[in-house]
C-alpha cells in the first residue's frame, strides 16, 4: 500500500507519561495561581494589622477561617449545603427545560416564534426583583430559590443549544440526506453532539448564575440556607461571619464549575477547545 | 462497447429564486446526459455553471425545476437515496469531529439501517483501501485535508453504493496533493467498480480521470460538448505529457471558450 501523501500527526499520550504530567499539572498549572494567591491573603493580613483596620470594616483572613473552624455543627456548610442543592436543583431545572425547549424550537421555525419572545421577555427582565413575589407565592421553603436559580440559568442554555443545533457543518448535514438518514438521525448522530460544546459553555456561565438566583432568592426571604446566613450577619454588623459565608459561597461556585470543567473534559475530548498544543 | 446507461439525464432545468420571489437566476438549462454503468464521468466547467446544481439533482438534494432524472431501472434521486444507491464526495469533508475515523466510515451504515446491504468490505478493508489504516483511531483535526477527504471517499464507500457523486472533492487540496489524490482515486475506482460522475473546473484531471468528459456553459449551465477520452487504462503521469492528452486540453478548451464568448455575447 502506497503512502502517497503527508502523514502528519499528533502524537498520542502515552498512559506512561502520564504520571509525569500530573505532577507537571501541578508544577506549572496548580502552583503559580496558588502561590499568588496566598500572597494576597498574606499581604491582607499584614494591610489590616499595620493600619488597623476595625474588624467591622475589615476583619483579617485569620480571623475569618478562625471563625469559620469555630461555628458550632458546622452552621457556614450546613447552611451553604442547603443553598448548594437549591442552586443545583435550579440548574437543573433549566438545562432539562433549555435544551428541551431548545430541541422544540430549533425543529419548529412556528414553535419559535411562538415562545422565543417570551424568552426574550424573561432575558430582558432583570429576573431578581421578582425574587420578593416568588417568597410570596411559594413560601420560605425551597421552591422560590430553585425557580429562581432556574430562570436565570434557562436563558444562556436555550439560547446556546439552538445555536449549537442549528450551526451543524452544511456538507455533514448534506452526508446525512444523500443517504436518506431519518431527521431523528440527523438530530441524535449530527446534531446533538454537534451542540454539546455550546451546552457545556452555557452550562459554565450558568452554574455561578444558579448560585446567585439562589442567595438572591434567600435574601427576599428564607428560614434557612447561605444567603440568609450572610444578609443577617450583615445587618449584625458581623463582617466576619459575612466574610465566612462569601468563603464558603465561593467554594460552592468554584465545585459547581468543577463539576461543569470534569463534564467538558468527559464529554469534548475531541473538541478544538479541549485540544492543547 | 455495449455498456447500460446508469444514470440518465433528460431535459434538466434548474431554476433559483433569490429573495422573497424577486430574482430568478437559471442554473441549468435543457441539460441532457447519459452515464454508462462502471463509466468514469466528469462534468467539466467553470465556477458558477451549475455543475454542482446538476450533481445535488442527480444525488436527490435538490429537486429539478424541470426534466428528470432516471437511475438504474427508472427510479429516481430520491428512491436511489432511499436504497443507498449513492455515495456523495463533496467539496469539504464534512466529517464529525467527534467521531474517530472508524466510526466516521461507520456512520454511514448507521443510519437508514433498513436500506443497508450485506457489507461488501469491511471499515478495516476500506481504510486499506483509502491508505488509512494506521490512523483508524485518529480524530479527524488530526488528519490533513488530503487526509480527511480520503475518510470522505471511504464514507461514501462503506455501504457499497452503485453510484459515486464527487463534487470537486479535492477543490480545497493544494497542487501536490491533489495530483497525487487524482491517482489514489482511480487506484480505488478500479478496485470498487462504481459509476462515477466527477464534478470539476479542472481540464487535466477531468482528462486523466474519465472516459468520458461533458462541457457545461456558464449561466445558464448549458451541456456544450461531450468528449470521449481514449487514452489507455491505467492512467499514469506519463500520458499528461502525451500528444493526445495536449490535443485532448486544445478541445476541451476551445469547447470552454465558445461557450465564454457566447455567454458574454448574451
Amino acid at each position: 500500500m502506497q503512502q502517497t501523501t503527508e502523514l502528519v500527526q499528533t502524537p498520542a499520550v502515552v498512559p506512561s507519561q502520564r504520571l509525569r504530567s500530573y505532577g507537571r499539572t501541578l508544577i506549572e498549572v496548580v502552583l503559580p495561581p496558588l502561590a499568588f494567591f496566598i500572597v494576597l491573603l498574606a499581604l491582607w493580613e499584614i494591610l489590616v494589622d499595620v493600619r488597623e483596620i476595625p474588624a467591622i470594616i475589615l476583619p483579617k483572613p485569620s480571623a475569618i477561617i478562625r471563625r469559620l473552624a469555630e461555628e458550632p455543627g458546622y452552621f457556614f456548610i450546613e447552611n451553604g449545603l442547603i443553598t448548594f442543592y437549591e442552586a443545583l436543583a435550579g440548574f437543573a431545572v433549566a438545562a432539562v427545560t433549555g435544551i428541551g425547549s431548545a430541541a422544540l424550537m430549533a425543529r419548529s421555525r412556528i414553535i419559535e416564534r411562538t415562545f422565543f419572545p417570551l424568552a426574550i421577555v424573561i432575558k430582558a427582565t432583570p429576573i431578581i426583583v421578582i425574587a420578593p413575589l416568588l417568597v410570596i407565592w411559594g413560601g420560605y421553603g425551597p421552591a422560590p430559590k430553585v425557580i429562581m436559580a432556574a430562570l436565570l440559568c434557562y436563558f444562556p442554555i436555550m439560547v446556546n443549544t439552538i445555536i449549537g443545533l442549528r450551526s451543524v457543518n452544511p456538507t455533514s448535514l448534506e452526508f446525512f440526506q444523500s443517504v436518506a438518514a431519518s431527521d431523528l438521525e440527523i438530530f441524535y448522530r449530527l446534531r446533538a453532539p454537534h451542540s454539546l460544546p455550546y451546552v457545556i459553555s452555557a452550562f459554565k456561565t450558568s452554574a455561578s448564575l444558579a448560585v446567585i438566583g439562589a442567595v438572591v432568592a434567600e435574601w427576599a426571604g428564607a428560614g434557612q440556607g447561605l444567603g440568609r446566613v450572610v444578609f443577617l450577619m450583615a445587618s449584625y454588623l458581623d463582617q466576619e461571619g459575612v466574610f465566612a459565608g462569601i468563603v464558603v459561597l465561593a467554594a460552592m461556585g468554584i465545585l459547581l464549575t468543577a463539576l461543569v470543567g470534569w463534564l467538558e473534559r468527559r464529554l469534548l475530548h475531541w473538541h478544538e477547545s479541549m485540544i492543547v498544543g | 462497447m455495449a455498456v447500460q446507461d446508469h444514470v440518465i439525464v433528460q431535459g434538466l432545468h434548474k431554476v433559483f429564486t433569490a429573495g422573497r420571489g424577486q430574482r430568478e437566476v437559471q442554473a441549468l438549462d435543457n441539460v441532457d446526459l447519459r452515464v454508462g454503468a462502471g463509466q468514469f464521468f466528469s462534468v467539466l466547467g467553470p465556477s458558477g455553471c451549475g455543475k454542482s446544481t446538476l450533481l445535488r439533482i442527480v444525488g436527490g438534494l435538490i429537486d429539478p425545476t424541470a426534466g428528470s432524472v432516471s437511475i438504474g431501472n427508472g427510479a429516481g434521486p430520491h428512491d436511489a437515496q432511499r436504497a443507498k444507491e449513492i455515495g456523495f464526495v463533496f467539496q469539504e469533508p464534512g466529517l464529525l469531529a467527534w467521531r474517530t475515523v472508524a466510526e466516521n466510515i461507520e456512520v454511514a451504515l448507521q443510519v437508514n439501517r433498513k436500506a443497508n446491504r450485506p457489507r461488501q468490505h469491511s471499515t478495516t478493508e476500506l481504510l486499506d483501501l483509502v491508505g488509512l489504516t494506521a490512523f483508524s483511531k485518529a480524530y479527524p483535526h488530526q488528519l490533513s485535508g488530503g487526509m480527511q477527504q480520503r475518510v470522505a471517499i471511504a464514507r461514501a464507500l462503506a455501504f457499497d453504493p452503485k453510484i459515486l457523486l464527487m463534487d470537486e472533492p479535492f477543490g480545497a487540496l493544494d497542487m501536490i496533493t491533489r495530483q497525487a489524490m487524482r491517482y489514489e482515486l482511480l487506484r480505488i475506482w478500479a478496485r470498487a467498480q462504481k459509476t462515477v460522475i466527477f464534478v470539476t473546473h479542472s481540464i487535466q484531471e477531468a482528462i486523466i480521470l474519465s472516459d468520458t468528459v461533458a462541457v457545461l456553459s456558464p449561466r445558464p449551465g448549458r451541456l456544450t460538448g461531450i468528449v470521449d477520452i481514449d487514452l489507455p487504462r491505467p492512467r499514469t503521469e506519463a500520458m499528461e505529457r502525451s500528444s493526445e492528452f495536449l490535443q485532448t486540453i486544445d478541445q476541451l478548451k476551445q469547447l470552454l471558450r465558445e461557450e465564454t464568448n457566447h455567454a458574454a455575447n448574451n
